[in-house]
Order: C-alpha cells, then structure tokens, then sequence
C-alpha cells in the first residue's frame, strides 16, 4: 500500500507535540471536530487508538462517530497510527 | 441492550466471542453498536443453521464478526445520535430524579442525622419546662421532643447546611454548630455530646432544686392568722354579760379563738384522714356532735359559744378554712341547725405524708405526658416513613422510564437495521422484557406510572393501538427526533 507524503512525515519522526491535523487522512475540518471533542494532540488520538486494542475496526467506526470521516481518511488515519 | 453496566457489556461482548478493551467514555459507544452488530448476527446466523451447528457456530462467530462489520459500513451512516442514547452514563441516572425530589428527600435524609444530635439539645433545653422530678434523663424524653423540632424548621432549611444555624436561642450547639460543619462529623458529634452532658447535668440539678423548693413553699403555708389572736387573749377581764366595745373585742378575740381550735382540730383530722387513715374516719368530715365535744374539752367553753362561732363562720365572706357540710353535701348551708358536719379545706399533713403524695402526683402527669409525647413521636415517624416511601416510589418510577425510552429507542434501531419486524413495539412485551416474572407484581404500581408518564410527558414516544401477531395491543413507537433530542447525552 503506498503511502501518502503526509504519512511519512508524520512517522518520520517521533510524535511528541504534534497536532492531531498532523496525522494522515485527517484535514482541517475534521481536526477541528476532534479538537472539538478534546482529541487536541496526536498523542490523545493514539491513546484512544491503543484503549480500542489496536482493532481497525473499532478506531475505524470511532473515528467515523467522533468526526464523520469516510472510509479512507480513516483507513489512512489508522495506518499512520499502527506505524 | 439498552441499561448495560460496563461489566455486563464487556461480558455479553465474550460471550459472542470478542474481545474488548478497556469500556471508557469514549469507547462505549463503539462496544454498544458492535454488541448490537454480533448479535444481530447471531440471530440471523440461528435462523440459517440447525440447533446442532450451535458450537460450529459458535466458533465461526468471531471469524464471521470481522467481515461482517465491514458490511454495516455500506448502510447510510445513522446519526451519532442513535449511538448516543444509548451510552447514558450511569451517573445520569441518578440525577434525573434528583432535582425533582431534591428538597424533600435530602430533608428526609439530613433528618435522622441531625436529629439525633438536635434532640438532645432540645431534650435537654425542653426538659426544664417538663418539671419532671429527680431531674433524671430519659432517653424516651429526647426523641420524643422532636415533634418541635419537626415544626420549627417547617419553612425551607437549606438541606446541605446538616448542623446549620439553630434558631432556637440559647442552645449551645449553635455555637458549635457552624465551626462544626467544616470539620469532621464524628469530631463535632463528640464536642457536641460533650456540650449537652453538661446541659443536662445542670438542668437536673436546677429541677431538684425548684422541686425541693415547691416542697418547701406548701409545706410552710398554714402559720399566717395566728398574731392577730394571739393579741387579743392578753385581758382577763370577764366579760359575759357585758356588751360595751371593750368586751365585744373580747368576745370576738374568744369566738376567734374557738375557731383557731376548730380550724386546727379539724385539719389534723383531715390529714390524718388523707394520710394513712389511722383512726379509721369514715370521711374527712367531722360530725357536727364530735367537733363541739373536742372544743368543749379544750377550750371549755359553752355550746353557744360553739354555735354563735359557726354562724360567724356562715354570715362571714372570707374564706376561713373550713367547711360546713348539710345533709345534702352539694347544697349550700344557710343556717346553723342544717349544718351536719365540718370539714377543713386544708389538711394539715406530715413531711412524709406530703413527699409521697406530691411524688406521685408528679410521676403520674409526667406518664401522661410522656405517653402523649410518644405518641406524636409514634405519628412523625410514621410519617417520616410514608415520605420516605413516596420518595422511593417516584425514583422507582423514574428510572423505569429511562429504561423503557432505551428500550423504545433500541427496538426503533434495530428495526432500521432490519433486525425488527415493526417500527413499535407492545407495551406489555417492553414490561415482560424489563421486570422479571417473580417482580411482576411488586412493580405494578411503579409500571402503571411510569406508562402514564411517558403518555403524558414524552415525545419522542407515540402510544398508539396496532395489530400485532393478531391481535390489537397497545404499543410505543419512537419517532425519530433529530439528534438533539437527547437530554442524557
């Protein structure tokens, strides 16, 4: 699967403060909704991957409840994250 | 489906062979709807496959699960609000009753704390109005004076303020009382113990000493008209036939005299009729005949002297002290030949005889007035109870509601998902689904309002009649709100 360019910046190098628009497959709208939610940082969204057990479906169908994205924007989303 | 506790959603997700992690604020949501996805799996699964292929199926369940939730991807994305409902914190649940029955159930509640504390203090303080003897404190007394407790804080008390601000005066608690809320309970129990000990100790000291001083008080009474007499019998000058001014003072300080005696003999007798009866009297009425022999032996004097002084006694206003008693005891004597018997209103009675007469006296009044405080006593606390009985009721009723909306709403879901057959479902078969068959009857009342209430005040739930398997039944159907309309969430 190839990935996008925002993709290997993000796993590039280490997460730390990184805003959550950092992650692959998510934009400005939906940064703001998870802002919104409290998902300020990256970090937040991996922590809410890793209590989901790392399952692809479950982060996947959050992530659609939490801020609507569609089915690639999660699907890179997640791909970021498990790297 | 609806009203599961983290640990019973974690468990039903086992059961159909997945595993979950950690159940937060954030993950509920998700575990809910894949619950809801595996077992409508499951059931479509039953209706395919004979009972035999139970445990194949079993096993083919988690391998069926992963695929099959990519299917319900394709649907049209339900609003998060049919998700939302569904994931009411269980912390919601008791608010909803809250702040309708907040004043009167947090007062049902701060009451049997503070009153415990608040009756001994009123105990204590309303003791000195009892009178009760010896000053010994009953522990029936205390709780029994909350009736006027219960009326003074009738208006609104603040119900988080337990040891608030005490408007009787004088108390020390209320000293106590608003140093005491910051700190610990059990340190401003003790304090407070230890302030209405002391209380109590100085009032039954004050109570022996009042009583010993009525004691004192009708003791000492009978010793006033003596000087004006005594005066009188200085002159031994004769004076029988005389009537000039002189004389007639004298006769009047003898006639006077004669009555002291009489007075006196008659008291004693009346005691001692009172106190034990020694002599065997018929009744404290002293036969005219005995009286006139007792004053001839003592102050030898005539019996007209002895008549002249009971008609002085008659045509006299005052109140002297005795009592001249005819045939017929309720009439009025006028004359001295009705006059039959004499009887003196104040008996003259001994230190002991008094003691245990005034002992009982009091003993039996305070009965009575402990019986009537312990009655009242008996009407708050069955008061209390029914209060607290409503209160239940009404929390009861309320949560059935919230259950029945998660069941309505849930049922509405599933019949979007295909899972249902129609749109609403039975009232009845919701009450079957919620209340076990054994509480059937217990939760009748709690049912019967809280299907009152949801007809009166919900909207986003219609009571209408249908036909259903058959047979028309009354049946709840959730019309869909917009995502709003989740007060819950």
């Amino acid at each position: 699967m190839t990935t996008s360019q925002k993709h290997q910046d993000f796993v590039a190098e280490p997460m730390a403060e990184k805003p959550v628009g950092d992650l692959a497959g998510i934009g400005e709208v939906l940064g703001k909704k998870l802002e919104e939610r409290g998902f300020d940082k990256a970090y937040v969204v991996l922590g809410q991957f890793l209590v989901l057990n790392k399952d692809e479906d479950l982060f996947r169908e959050w992530l659609k409840d939490t801020c609507g994205a569609n089915a690639e924007q999660s699907r890179d989303c997640f791909g970021c994250l498990r790297e | 489906m609806a009203g599961l506790s983290d640990l019973e959603l974690r468990r039903e997700l086992q059961a159909l062979g997945f595993q979950p992690g950690p159940i937060t604020d954030t993950t509920r949501d998700v575990y809910r709807n894949k619950l809801r996805r595996l077992r409508g799996e499951a059931r479509l699964r039953g209706e395919e496959r004979p009972r035999e292929a139970a445990r194949a199926r079993g096993e083919e369940a988690p391998l069926r699960a992963r695929p099959a939730a990519a299917s319900p991807r394709a649907e049209p994305w339900l609003s998060p609000a049919a998700a939302g409902p569904a994931s009411a914190t269980p912390g919601a649940y008791g608010d909803f009753g809250g702040p309708a029955a907040a004043w009167s159930g947090s007062r049902g509640l701060a009451r049997p704390a503070p009153l415990r504390r608040r009756a001994s203090a009123r105990g204590s303080s309303e003791e000195d109005e009892d009178g009760r003897p010896f000053g010994r404190p009953a522990p029936g007394a205390s709780p029994g004076l909350r009736r006027w407790w219960a009326a003074s804080p009738a208006s609104a008390r603040p119900p988080s303020t337990l040891l608030g601000p005490d408007p009787r005066p004088g108390l020390r608690v209320a000293r106590a009382g608003p140093a005491a809320s910051a700190r610990a309970r059990p340190e401003a129990g003790r304090r407070l113990e230890r302030c209405l000990s002391r209380l109590l100790l100085w009032a039954s000291l004050g109570l022996l000493l009042v009583f010993l001083g009525i004691l004192w008080v009708k003791m000492g009474k009978p010793s006033a008209p003596q000087e004006a007499e005594d005066n009188m019998k200085l002159l031994p000058v004769d004076c029988e036939t005389k009537t000039d001014e002189f004389c007639q003072a004298k006769q009047k300080a003898a006639l006077l005299e004669l009555l002291h005696e009489l007075y006196n003999f008659l008291a004693i007798q009346a005691g001692n009729f009172e106190c034990g009866n020694p002599e065997k009297l018929k009744s404290k009425c002293i036969p005219v005949m005995e009286a006139q022999e007792y004053i001839a032996n003592v102050t030898s004097s005539s019996s007209t002297k002895f008549e002249a002084a009971l008609t002085w006694i008659l045509s006299s206003n005052k109140d002297v002290g005795i009592w001249l008693k005819g045939e017929d005891p309720s009439e009025l004597v006028t004359t001295v030949d009705k006059v039959v018997c004499l009887e003196s209103s104040r008996p003259r009675m001994g230190v002991g005889c008094r003691l245990s007469r005034a002992l009982l006296t009091a003993v039996t009044n305070v009965l009575i007035f402990f019986w009537c405080l312990a009655f009242l006593w008996g009407l708050l606390i069955l008061l209390k109870y029914r209060w607290r009985k409503l209160e239940e009721e009404e929390q009861a009723m309320y949560e059935m509601v919230k259950k029945i909306i998660d069941v309505v709403q849930d049922h509405y879901v599933d019949w979007e998902q295909d899972m249902e057959r129609y749109p609403y479902v039975g009232i009845l078969h919701v009450r079957d689904t919620l209340i076990p068959p054994q509480s059937r009857r217990r939760m009748k009342r709690v049912w019967d309002r809280a299907v009152e209430f949801l007809a009166s005040n919900e909207s986003r739930i219609q009571t209408e009649s249908h036909r259903v398997a058959g047979e028309d039944m009354l049946v709840w159907r959730w019309t869909k709100p917009s995502s709003f309309s989740d007060s819950e969430r």
